[in-house]
């Protein structure tokens, strides 16, 4: 059972994957691109005004644009694709594995269970990080060092599969006597990590050398495709599930007690 | 398999159906992807996943 469910994850998986890869080649690969341009040209915009901040933040910008091109452009937009396929198939399987065990305790019904379980993991593997370390553009200037950063991300992770976890754990608890009331109790975990990470978290991620409206609509199509990602995950697995017959046990109860 | 299952039945089952072993690789596996695509430091590999590490909201640099 558990194999039937991680094949269909990764099915699911591939599935998604190759349409997150479609965005990668079509969409993030020339945005991207577009965006390392304008970042080194923010940088010869320092060098001309001579500002001693921004000169820093120019050189920055300048480095991180030697440092992407260690590899020719080419084989970062092949394998930024590559990647984003692989995304998809990992995002899949994990999903799958996390499902088969967690199917029993998840609110809902029927297919509503498998999209509150990539709501779920959306938060915690890119929301609850993105609250101390948002989404980067090229030549941003960041605080503290990559390994520092890469923990950081990790233990985001891991606070935000908590959070989740406490949030399902609260609904559960109290929508049985009032779903309105059972919202609330959700909606609890979620607004105090969102209140502490306001006050608390201090700024990682600064950017000088990019309009403000760039870096905005570069963050919001990055929170939507990954939401999208999760989503296709979401409804491909249900689809898979059910084309293979798999009924949940909320509905094979209902026609326990329903049938004479 | 009951129309009540619990958490606990599914570790159950899975325990039934899969030996230690062939689970241990299952989440090793998962774990390792993981670990590449998103915290691999290792220059070469970093940087020819530069775009997707940008679009996918890891941070970079």
């Amino acid at each position: 059972m558990l194999v039937d469910y991680l094949e269909r994850g990764v099915l699911a998986g591939v599935i998604a994957g190759l349409a997150y890869g479609l965005y990668m080649a079509l969409v993030a690969n020339p945005l991207l691109g577009y965006m390392e341009t304008v970042a080194e040209g923010g940088e010869h915009g320092a060098h001309a005004s001579a500002g001693e901040h921004v000169h820093a933040a120019g050189e920055h910008a300048h480095e991180a644009g030697e440092h992407a091109h260690a590899v020719s452009e080419a084989t970062t937009a092949a394998v930024s694709i590559g990647s984003g396929v692989l995304w998809g198939i990992l995002l899949g399987g994990a999903f799958a594995l996390a499902f088969y065990f967690l199917e029993p305790a998840l609110p809902g019904r029927g297919r509503v269970k498998t999209y509150v379980l990539a709501g779920a993991g959306f938060f915690a593997v890119s929301l609850a990080p993105w609250l101390v370390l948002p989404p980067t553009t090229p030549g941003a200037e960041q605080a503290f060092d990559p390994t520092f950063r890469s923990a950081l991300y990790a233990g985001m992770m891991a606070v935000g599969a908590v959070v989740a976890a406490g949030s399902i754990y609260g609904y559960r608890r109290v929508s049985a006597r009032s779903r309105p009331i059972g919202a609330v109790a959700a909606a609890v975990p979620i607004v105090v990590l969102v209140a502490i990470t306001v006050v608390a978290a201090p700024t990682i991620v600064e950017i000088d050398a990019m309009p403000a409206e760039l870096v905005t609509a570069f963050r919001g199509i990055t929170v939507l495709s990954q939401a999208a990602l999760w989503s296709l995950v979401a409804g491909c697995f249900g689809w898979l599930q059910t084309r293979a017959g798999v009924r949940p046990a909320a509905d094979r109860r209902d026609d326990l007690l329903t049938s004479p | 398999m009951t129309t009540t299952e619990t958490v606990h039945d599914r570790i159950g089952i899975a325990r039934d159906e899969l030996t230690t072993g062939q689970l241990l690789a299952v989440f090793a596996f998962v774990a390792a992807l993981t670990f590449t695509l998103l915290f691999l430091q290792e220059p070469l590999a970093h940087d020819s996943m530069h775009n997707f590490r940008h679009a996918v909201g890891v941070t970079c640099h």
